[in-house]
This record gives C-alpha cells, sequence and structure tokens, in this order.
C-alpha cells in the first residue's frame, strides 16, 4: 500500500474539514477503534516478515503526521470559537437573574443594634426589663411617689388588677431597668462599676397620628461608679453623639427636670440641618433636644442596693424612633408598628 | 406659661439685654423656653388722632363722617366711622390709607384703601381695641386720653408692645417659685447680678373693722388661709395698661378686681379668689372636707359630685368653692359689686391635684397649687392685690384686719453642701467665693463650715423643690452653667462586659431570619385586638387587660405573638403572591405571677410563611427553621408531632415540635385550616414560633470536626415503595442501620405517588451515600447493599422497587 499517498490523502482531508463537528467525525474514521489510519497500522500482520520493519515504520509516521494534524486543525478551530464568543454582542447587561430570597431588619432593629454595638465596645452590658411593670419600679423606686405630678404628665396605660398580680403597668420608659439590674446584681454581692444600656419598648397613652405613637422605643444608659460626675457625663455623651450622628456634634447640656436624677439635664446637639443657624427643624434655635440625661438620684442608687455616698452615677434617655427618623428621613412615626411591607421593604441593609 | 418681658422688668432692670439672649440664658440656666414672640407686632404705622368733627352720615343712621386730624402725621382726613362711642374731641387711634392692620386670630392682615361708604369717602379707619388685637373689646372705638399728642406714633406714646416668652410648662413641674413673673425675676437677677426689687410694698390694714371668720377644720389639707374684706370697690373694666399687660400673656380681661387677682397669680404665682361679698355673708368661712352626696357647681356651670377627698370653701354651711380649683357659681364679683371678700390660700399639692384630677378639672389655679405653693405667698399677695387695687380704683379700701388663723412659721430648712460632694458631682472644685455668690443669688443663706456650706433654703424653694444636698449641688451647677464644666473621660479597668446570652441569641436569630431565611421583620403592637384572638379561637384565654384603654382594640395585651403576626400577612398578601414575615416580642399570661406580682412573660420569635397558591410552605418553614438553628449552634430535631394545647391556631394534626434533647423549644406547623378561614389568609399558611428562653436552656452547641473520607463516596439510588401512612424517618433509619458502617448519608430526594403504584401506596427515593475509610467501594459493594435491603424491607412493611 502507497503510505505517502495515503497521507497526503489524509492530511488533505484534515485540512478541509469544514468545522470541530467535522473534524470531530473525521477523527474517528481515520483513529476511531476501526479507524482508516488504524487498520493501516495493524495491516502490518498481513506483510511478509522482512517488510514489516519498513512499513510498520512509514504507518506509524503516518499515524504521527495526522494525529498532529488532527491536533493542530482543532487548536485552530477552538481559537476560532473563542474569538467569535468574544466577539460576541448579544450580552445584556440588564437582563434580571434568579433572585434569592432577601428579607428585611426593622429599621428600629437597624439602630437599635448600631448603639447596641457602640455601647457594649465601650465596656456597657445589654440589658432587658419587662414591658408589663410594677408600680413599684415604673415610679416609686425612681423616685416618683404617689402624688407626684410627673406620674400624670407620662400618660400611663394601667392595668386592670388580676388575681395574683400586683398594681401594674405598662412602662412609661426603659428607666425601671436601672433600679432591677442594680437589685439583681448587689443581691449577689456586686459592687460598681456598672455599665448598663437597655433598649426597649415603651408605652404612653396618646392617641396616634403622624408624629405621636403610644408604642415607643427608648434606649437607657445607667454608669454606677466611684466619683463618676457631670464631667464624665458629659464626655462619654459627646462621644457616643459622635458616633450615632457620624459627624463631629457640639452639644450643650441645660438643666432638665426628671425626679430620678439631681441634677438633671437636657443634651442638645447643633442642627444639623442648619448647622447651628437656625431652622424650621431646630425652631430657629440652633439646637436640636435629643438626650435627656442626669446624675443618678441618690434615692435610685440605695433603692438598687448602692450607696449614693461612695457611688454616684449618671443615667440618660434617648427616644430610637427619633434616630431612625432623623437618620432615614421618615416622616410618619405609624409607619414603624404599621407592618406595611412596602415600607419595611426600603430597609435593605444589615448592621454597620 | 407666658411670660412678658415689660412685667419682668418691673422686677429687675433688664436694660442693655437682648430678648434673645435672655432666652438662651434662661434656656441654659434655669428653664425651657418654647418661643419668643412679639406683641403688638406691626401697631407700628398706627398714629393718634384728634376728632375735630363728628357729623352723622347723611344716608346712614349709624355712621358719622370724622374729621380726624394727624397733625404733622398726615393732616386732616376725612373717616367714615361706625363706632357708637365715636365724638369730636377724642384723641384717637387712626390707621391711613395704604398701610396694613396686623392679622389676628383667624383673620388675615387687613390693607386699608380710600373708599366709599354710602357715597361718602373714607380716608382711613378709626381702630377698636379689637382691632388691633389687645383684647376682645369691639364695641367701640380706643378712646386715647385727652393729652395724648397728636401725630404721634400710638406705639410710642402708650407702651403696649412687648416681648413674650412661650415657657415649657414640664420643664417648672417641680418649680412653684416660677410659676409667676417674680420667681423668673429672681432667676434673671441672680443671672445678671442685678438687683431684684421687692415683690411687694406691704399695705396697712386697719386693726378694727368688719371681718369674715375664718375656720379651718383640716391644717393639713389647708396649711394657711387668709381672707380680707375690702368696700368701695367699682367693678368696672380695668384700664389700659392692665388689660393690655394681661392680654400680653394671653390672660382674658374680665372686670378690675378679677384681673386683679389673675395678675397678683401671674406674678407671685399665688392664685386669688375675689367672692362678692355677699355671698359669704357673715361667715364664717370654713375650710373642710366634703361629705359624701354633697356636690357644687362650679363657675363653668357644671354640677360636680363630691368625694370625702375634696376641700370645700363653705360660707357657713354652704359650700362655695372647690378648694383650689375652682370658684362656685354665682359666687363671682359681678358688675354691681362694691365689697369683696378675698381669699387668698394655701392649699395642699396632693388634695389639689387628686380632686383636679377625678374631675378632670385644670384650672390655672389647680396647675399652681398642686406644684406645691409657699404658704408665705399667701400673705404677700394680698398686699399685693390691694396696693394695685388702691392704685385703679381709689374708692376702695381693707374693712378690716386681715384674717389670718394659721399664720405662717417658716424656720429655714438647713442642708449641708459638702465642696467633696459638689465636686464629686459636677466633677470640678469650684472656689467658696463663687458658690456662696451663686447662693446668696438666689436668696439662700450661707454659712462657711468646715465641710463646705450650710444653707438655709428660702421658704418660697423649700416647699418640694429643694429637700437634700444634691438638689444644692444643681443650684449651684446650673448657675455656673453646665456647659463651663470641661469633659473628663470614665476611668477604669477595662474588661469585656457580662454578656446577656438571651439579647444577642434574640438579635442573630433575627439577623439570620432575614438576611439568610429571606424573612421581612415586622413590629406589631403588644396590644391584640378582640377580633384577632376570636379569629384565632383564643378569645376565652387570661388577658391581661389595660383599665384605660384609648381604643377598644388596645384592651388587651398580647399572650403570644403570632396572632399579631397572622393579622399582620392579611393585607401584605393582597400585594404579594407570598410572604416571609417573623417578628420578635413577648407575650404576658395572667394566670401566672412572678416574684414580683408581674405576669408570666413569654420571649418569642414567630413566623408566618403564606402564599396564596402552589405548594404548602410548611417544609420549607421547618426546613428554614433548622437551618436556622443550626446557624446559631442550637441544632434540634423537628420530627415529633406536637398538639399546640394553649395555641387553637396550631393545626391539631400537622405540627411538628422544635425539640431540643428531647425537650421542645417551640414548633413548627401547618396555620389551622378553620383559622385560616376566620383570617381570610390561604390554606398554604406555615407558622412556627421559637421560645428563645427555652432555647438557650440547654446550651450552645459547637461543631465537632470530623476526619474528611479518604476514599470517595459510592452513591446508591434506592426506591421503597411502602404504605401511603408510612413515615420517611424509620425508613431512612432502615437504610441506614441496613448497611452498617459504609452508610455515610442517606437522603430522601423525592416522594412519588402515581398510577404505576398500588393504590394505598408511595414510593420513597433516597440517595444513599456508601463510602468505607480504608477502600474505594465498587460495584459489588452496591449490588451487597441493595441485595441485603431487599431482603430486609418486608420486616418495616416495605418492598425494593426496580
Amino acid at each position: 500500500m502507497d503510505t505517502t499517498a495515503r497521507r497526503e490523502q489524509w492530511l488533505r482531508e484534515v485540512a478541509a474539514a469544514a468545522d470541530a463537528a467535522a473534524l470531530a467525525a473525521l477523527e474517528t474514521r481515520l483513529l476511531g477503534p476501526k479507524g482508516e489510519v488504524q487498520e493501516l497500522v495493524r495491516s502490518v500482520t498481513s506483510l511478509p516478515k522482512e517488510e514489516r520493519p519498513a512499513f510498520g515504520k512509514a504507518a506509524n509516521g503516518v499515524k504521527l503526521d495526522v494525529e498532529a494534524a488532527l491536533q493542530q486543525r482543532r487548536e485552530q478551530f477552538a481559537q476560532q470559537a473563542l474569538a467569535a464568543e468574544l466577539a460576541a454582542g448579544d450580552f445584556d447587561p440588564t437582563e434580571p437573574g434568579p433572585r434569592p430570597a432577601r428579607g428585611t431588619l426593622h429599621p428600629i432593629t437597624l439602630v437599635q443594634n448600631e448603639l447596641v454595638d457602640l455601647f457594649t465596645s465601650m465596656g456597657f452590658q445589654w440589658e432587658d426589663g419587662p414591658e408589663v411593670e410594677s408600680e413599684y419600679f415604673n415610679f416609686d423606686a425612681l423616685n416618683i411617689p404617689g402624688d407626684h405630678p410627673a406620674r400624670e404628665s407620662q400618660d400611663t396605660f394601667w392595668l386592670e388588677p388580676h388575681p395574683g398580680l400586683g398594681r401594674n403597668l405598662l412602662r412609661t420608659h426603659t428607666s425601671p431597668v436601672q433600679v432591677r439590674t442594680m437589685q439583681r446584681l448587689t443581691r449577689h454581692g456586686f459592687h460598681p462599676p456598672l455599665k448598663v444600656i437597655v433598649p426597649g419598648r415603651c408605652f404612653r397613652s396618646e392617641t396616634v397620628d403622624k408624629t405621636h405613637e403610644h408604642t415607643f422605643y427608648q434606649m437607657e444608659g445607667l454608669v454606677v461608679d466611684r466619683d463618676v460626675s457631670t464631667a464624665n457625663l458629659i464626655h462619654t455623651m459627646k462621644t457616643c453623639l459622635r458616633v450615632i450622628l457620624e459627624r463631629d456634634v457640639q452639644v450643650r447640656l441645660r438643666p432638665g427636670f426628671f425626679p430620678f436624677v439631681e441634677p438633671g439635664f437636657e443634651l442638645d446637639v447643633n442642627c444639623p440641618f442648619c448647622g447651628g443657624k437656625g431652622c424650621p427643624v431646630c425652631k430657629q434655635s440652633g439646637w436640636i433636644e435629643i438626650l435627656p440625661c442626669g446624675m443618678v438620684h441618690p434615692h435610685v442608687l440605695r433603692e438598687g442596693g448602692i450607696d449614693p455616698e461612695v457611688h454616684t452615677g449618671f443615667a440618660f434617655g434617648m427616644g430610637l424612633q427619633r434616630v431612625v427618623m432623623l437618620r432615614y428621613g421618615i416622616d410618619d412615626i405609624r409607619q414603624f408598628m404599621g407592618g406595611d411591607l412596602r415600607f419595611l421593604r426600603q430597609f435593605p441593609e444589615v448592621t454597620r | 406659661m407666658k411670660l412678658s418681658l415689660r412685667w419682668l422688668q418691673r422686677h429687675v432692670d433688664l436694660q442693655g439685654l437682648e430678648p434673645q439672649r435672655i432666652l438662651a440664658d434662661l434656656t441654659m440656666s434655669t428653664a425651657e423656653i418654647e418661643g419668643l414672640e412679639r406683641f403688638g407686632e406691626g401697631l407700628e404705622c398706627l398714629v393718634v388722632g384728634h376728632v375735630r368733627k363728628c357729623d352723622r352720615h347723611p344716608d346712614a343712621d349709624k355712621l358719622s363722617v370724622c374729621q380726624v386730624d394727624l397733625g404733622e402725621a398726615g393732616g386732616v382726613l376725612q373717616i367714615v366711622c361706625g363706632a357708637p362711642n365715636v365724638a369730636a374731641g377724642q384723641r384717637v387711634v387712626v390707621i391711613k390709607p395704604g398701610d396694613v392692620l396686623p392679622a389676628k386670630g383667624a383673620k388675615g392682615p387687613l390693607k386699608i384703601k380710600v373708599g366709599r361708604i354710602r357715597g361718602v369717602e373714607s380716608h382711613g379707619m378709626i381702630c377698636s381695641e379689637a382691632e388691633l388685637g389687645l383684647s376682645d373689646a369691639a364695641d367701640g372705638i380706643l378712646v386715647l386720653p385727652a393729652d395724648t399728642p397728636i401725630g404721634a406714633r400710638f406705639v410710642d406714646v402708650l407702651h403696649v408692645q412687648d416681648w413674650v416668652f412661650e415657657i415649657d410648662n414640664k420643664s417648672i413641674n417641680h418649680r412653684p417659685d416660677l410659676w409667676g413673673h417674680y420667681g423668673f425675676a429672681r432667676e434673671l437677677a441672680a443671672i445678671y447680678g442685678r438687683e431684684l426689687q421687692p415683690a411687694v410694698v406691704p399695705v396697712a390694714f386697719p386693726v378694727e373693722g368688719r371681718r369674715v371668720e375664718v375656720v379651718i377644720d383640716d391644717r393639713e389639707a389647708c396649711p394657711r388661709y387668709c381672707g380680707l374684706c375690702i368696700d368701695g370697690v367699682v367693678a368696672g373694666p380695668s384700664p389700659h395698661e392692665l388689660r393690655w399687660q394681661l392680654a400680653a400673656v394671653g390672660q382674658r380681661a374680665v372686670s378690675l378686681p378679677v384681673d386683679l387677682t389673675n395678675y397678683v397669680m401671674l406674678d407671685l404665682g399665688q392664685p386669688m379668689h375675689a367672692f362678692d361679698a355677699r355671698h359669704v355673708g357673715q361667715g364664717p368661712v370654713r375650710i373642710r372636707r366634703a361629705r359624701a352626696g354633697e356636690s357644687i357647681t362650679t363657675l363653668d356651670g357644671q354640677r360636680r359630685a363630691l368625694s370625702a377627698d375634696d376641700l370645700l370653701v363653705c360660707a357657713g354651711t354652704k359650700p362655695e368653692a372647690l378648694a383650689g380649683v375652682m370658684g362656685g357659681a354665682g359666687t363671682m364679683v359681678a358688675a354691681d359689686t362694691t365689697s369683696l371678700f378675698l381669699e387668698s390660700a394655701n392649699f395642699r399639692a396632693a388634695v389639689v391635684r387628686r380632686t383636679s384630677m377625678r374631675l378632670g378639672l385644670r384650672t390655672d389655679a389647680s396647675a399652681r397649687f398642686e406644684k406645691a405653693q409657699d404658704p408665705a405667698n399667701a400673705e404677700l399677695a394680698v398686699h399685693h392685690f390691694v396696693g394695685l387695687l388702691q392704685k385703679y380704683c381709689p374708692t376702695a379700701r381693707p374693712a378690716g384686719p386681715l384674717v389670718d388663723p394659721a399664720g405662717c412659721r417658716y424656720e429655714p430648712r438647713r442642708i449641708l453642701l459638702r465642696r467633696a460632694r459638689l465636686a464629686q458631682k459636677l466633677g470640678l472644685e469650684l472656689e467658696d467665693p463663687r458658690v456662696i455668690a451663686i447662693l446668696e443669688s438666689l436668696e439662700f443663706g450661707v454659712t462657711v463650715v468646715d465641710a463646705g456650706f450650710e444653707v438655709a433654703v428660702p421658704s418660697f424653694r423649700a416647699t418640694k423643690d429643694i429637700a437634700i444636698e444634691d438638689d444644692l449641688v444643681e443650684e449651684v451647677g446650673r448657675m455656673f452653667r453646665y456647659d463651663n464644666i470641661p469633659e473628663r473621660p470614665l476611668r477604669g479597668v477595662v474588661e469585656p462586659p457580662p454578656r446577656n446570652e438571651e439579647l444577642f441569641l434574640q438579635r442573630r436569630l433575627v439577623e439570620v431570619a432575614c438576611t439568610d431565611l429571606g424573612c421581612h421583620e415586622v413590629y406589631n403592637y403588644s396590644f391584640v385586638p378582640d377580633a384577632v384572638v376570636a379569629a384565632c379561637g383564643a378569645a376565652d384565654h387570661a388577658y391581661v387587660r389595660v383599665a384605660n384603654p384609648t381604643a377598644p382594640e388596645q384592651a388587651r395585651i398580647r399572650r403570644h405573638v403570632l396572632p399579631s403576626l397572622l393579622a399582620s400577612a392579611q393585607p401584605n398578601l393582597r400585594l404579594a403572591a407570598e410572604v416571609r414575615l417573623c417578628e420578635r416580642g413577648k407575650g404576658y399570661h395572667a394566670e401566672m405571677a412572678d416574684e414580683h406580682r408581674l405576669p408570666h412573660e413569654v420571649h418569642e420569635l414567630a413566623f408566618v410563611w403564606s402564599r396564596r397558591d402552589g405548594a404548602h410552605p410548611f417544609g420549607e418553614l421547618r426546613e428554614a427553621i433548622a437551618s436556622l438553628l443550626l446557624r446559631l449552634g442550637y441544632p434540634a430535631e423537628l420530627q415529633r408531632v406536637w398538639h399546640g394545647k394553649d395555641q387553637p391556631w396550631v393545626h391539631p394534626q400537622r405540627a411538628v415540635a422544635v425539640d431540643r434533647d428531647g425537650s421542645p423549644v417551640g414548633y413548627v406547623a401547618h396555620l389551622h385550616p378553620g383559622v385560616a378561614r376566620a383570617m381570610a389568609l390561604p390554606a398554604s399558611t406555615a407558622i412556627a414560633c421559637l421560645d428563645v428562653r427555652a432555647l438557650l436552656a440547654n446550651g450552645r452547641r459547637i461543631a465537632r470536626y470530623a476526619p474528611v473520607p479518604t476514599f470517595p463516596p459510592l452513591p446508591v439510588d434506592v426506591a421503597l415503595l411502602v404504605d401511603e401512612r408510612a413515615q420517611v424517618a424509620p425508613v431512612a433509619e432502615f437504610l441506614r442501620t441496613v448497611g452498617r458502617k459504609l452508610v455515610r448519608a442517606v437522603e430522601l430526594f423525592e416522594v412519588y405517588r402515581g398510577e404505576r403504584l398500588p393504590a394505598g401506596k408511595k414510593s420513597l427515593n433516597f440517595t444513599v451515600t456508601l463510602g468505607a475509610e480504608d477502600r474505594t467501594l465498587t460495584d459489588e459493594d452496591e449490588a451487597k447493599y441493595l441485595g441485603k435491603v431487599r431482603e430486609q424491607a418486608a420486616a418495616i412493611g416495605a418492598e425494593l422497587r426496580g
């Protein structure tokens, strides 16, 4: 058999293969188990013994050449295909893919978590207390006795008497957790320092409208140690507000009255909307009231089992809804408790 | 409360101080000022005119045509005026054409134009007090004194314009002394180091004469009662200056005696009542508690049933006033009153407060008494009243001595203010002279002692405000100004704070539920409406209830979170085909009490997954809950059928407990179909609830490492034909035990039900992953495993298919 002629013939066919599929078919025809090239190589057995070495060598050479040619041609087609793919103009960047289920945290949760992270990083412990509270913890322990006008101004939801239950109410602030926490710790022999934050739900009997809610969120803070002073309060609050409001804040501390602190303060920050020049948001004053606070009243420390001569402390309370509304520009407080997904879906972040 | 700058100036010289500065300084040292307004704003254009001629209008009986001379301010103008009291020779207030009368109340500003009134030209307007916004007197023009200069600006010759501060009442709740101008004047004198004028010039009362005896039955409720008879009173209108002064602070003028009681109250904070002496008669005036069944008709015409807690002022036996709250109907001064019985008393704060709260009757008097007024003020107020009355009504005179059976003996309370305490609480050491100056400026008496200062509290600060040392720290701090205290960081040992595991677990559960599982976190009220508990079949359970709800649907406190969450699913399903909601919250069980006699509290995390059409989401929710718990290190079993006893919204058959080490910490379930119907929710609604405290009880499990297999796995598909009622778990367990150590995993990938199967049967199709630790498994191992399954399947009532 004329190996040279066959070789030429096959190499021509390889060169002529129109595409990758034709090339693959050709490869099977030539090199498959019963392929023509294989037949050629195997045909050595039918030759006389003396011709076999020369023919065998030639046939193997042909096989190697064909394989090499196929490989080269395959590579050519692969290159062409790659070039074609890279040149394709059918990509639609706007076509959506399947979407993972995307849930959302409540905006108050987002802000609360952020505050918890901030305060715990400063060594505060995160505590909680019941929303159904006793008259004692909500009022008496906080130096608000029975006939104190402050009771009235808090618009309390009182609870109906029930066998086995005391005179209870829906807590009007998170402050009852001050005495609860101090009592729980001191009963087990604990001594200050104590640094606590208590975010939570509170209630005041109000008619709900765009700016009023009977259910609201507060965050209480309490620090008790030896010689904790107003100077410490100013520094701590300034540090926190700088982080919360993400800017360098100016604060001012002025008298404010709350029965469970003495002295009591209102802490204002310079208005973020006008920078202190005066605008409708700050009622032209340049300041926004953000944080009622004060030095813990000795009565409260004593109720908590702490000697007010040895230890002093400061406390603060922050309205969370107000911070959330300022941050996201929400103008209707009813949305928070409305359960409307069209509102809730607008806050896809996780805690910073 | 409103404060007039002009009024304050009578007590302390505030020259050179801008109102804005006063506002800022009061805010920083004393109380919150909510606003600052100009009283009499826009009245600058008004001029004084002289009515030269006043003729009847040719075409209208009630109109007059006046020639009004404005002198240099505009010559003579012809003005048509409708006032009945206009007359030639009067000095009047005129607004010229082109000028604008400021807005008042609901009325907008009024631009004056030249007009024709019934054919006669009118060049401007002669104004009434009402038109100027100074009072509601609209029945005639304002007539000025005859010597008022013609052509002068009205605001220059009559002191009407003023600055008015609006005080936030909440910020002076604890300061009885700040419920009048004098108290604020005292603060300003202290702030600016200026001299405070005495509040009152004492009046001499006759030693003899007419007197009405005063009998105080309950000295506890009424520590002091001063009574004085006054004759020769003319109960006409008050002069301009008094009326306008009251108008500036929002007090309506009535008649001279009444206006003066209001003036004294707004000046000293001491409420008074001027009775027409005829009502009091011979007396005696008796202050006693009301008797059960008694009632009184108050000034506002309301008949009020009384309780034994209420305090009455009686003439003889007849109740004439609800002490400290409101006078009785008809006791007030009338136009023909000539004699007064003046009451200036001190009533106990708690008594007044209770009555005022119970009757829902808040008055200027009750607001002041319930702050605990100073008994010393009761007598001062009488002197103040009489002095002013004689100034405006020279015929008036006290008819007899001041009757004051209780008197007032105030021995100043002494409090030690230690230097160390001051420094401890403020975080700043102050020089002695500074401290002394501050305290003395506020009328405290100061004696320096070793430890610091012995401070004598004046009576007007002693009723409730200044009781302990720390109260004095506040006085020094606020006058020094808190802003002047340099800030200082907290010091102490730095240690990680104790960790409340429950709160952190709750937080992570919600975060993972929302970010991994696609839930939306919802907040619902703690109140649950009756309609919702009824639909959930839980109306009969024991609820904690609000005694004073603002709305009927806000009376019940929820026991569990789920019913509220179901209620928020429904409206959202109108806008979306599928919702996944979660809520973290507390529930209260009235029938169980804790150590503080509070109802038992549960902390729950609830889920509602609901879709309008398509497969029931129960399976998805169960897998989601399982992976949520796994994610947080609290792996649980969710296979045991659970019967939610007190949670009737749970399907009685299709519910599994979330078990940790055999004890339930929650459930995943189909919503009860009856509840679904009642709440208009789709049948394909799955619910779940986790009890966060229970979850925590069995501790967190930390993952354990197992060596990664060296030899490859061999997956084998196994289809078992079983009875329709057969459960998956025992079958899977069978597949695991049959293969002994070679089985690495058994996973169900399909439950097949179809025509090709015998009736009442289903096919459970598993992938069993085989593997060995020491070799690569072969086809032979697979055949051997399937052989064993075929042989032993009958034992569990199953049959190997194919």
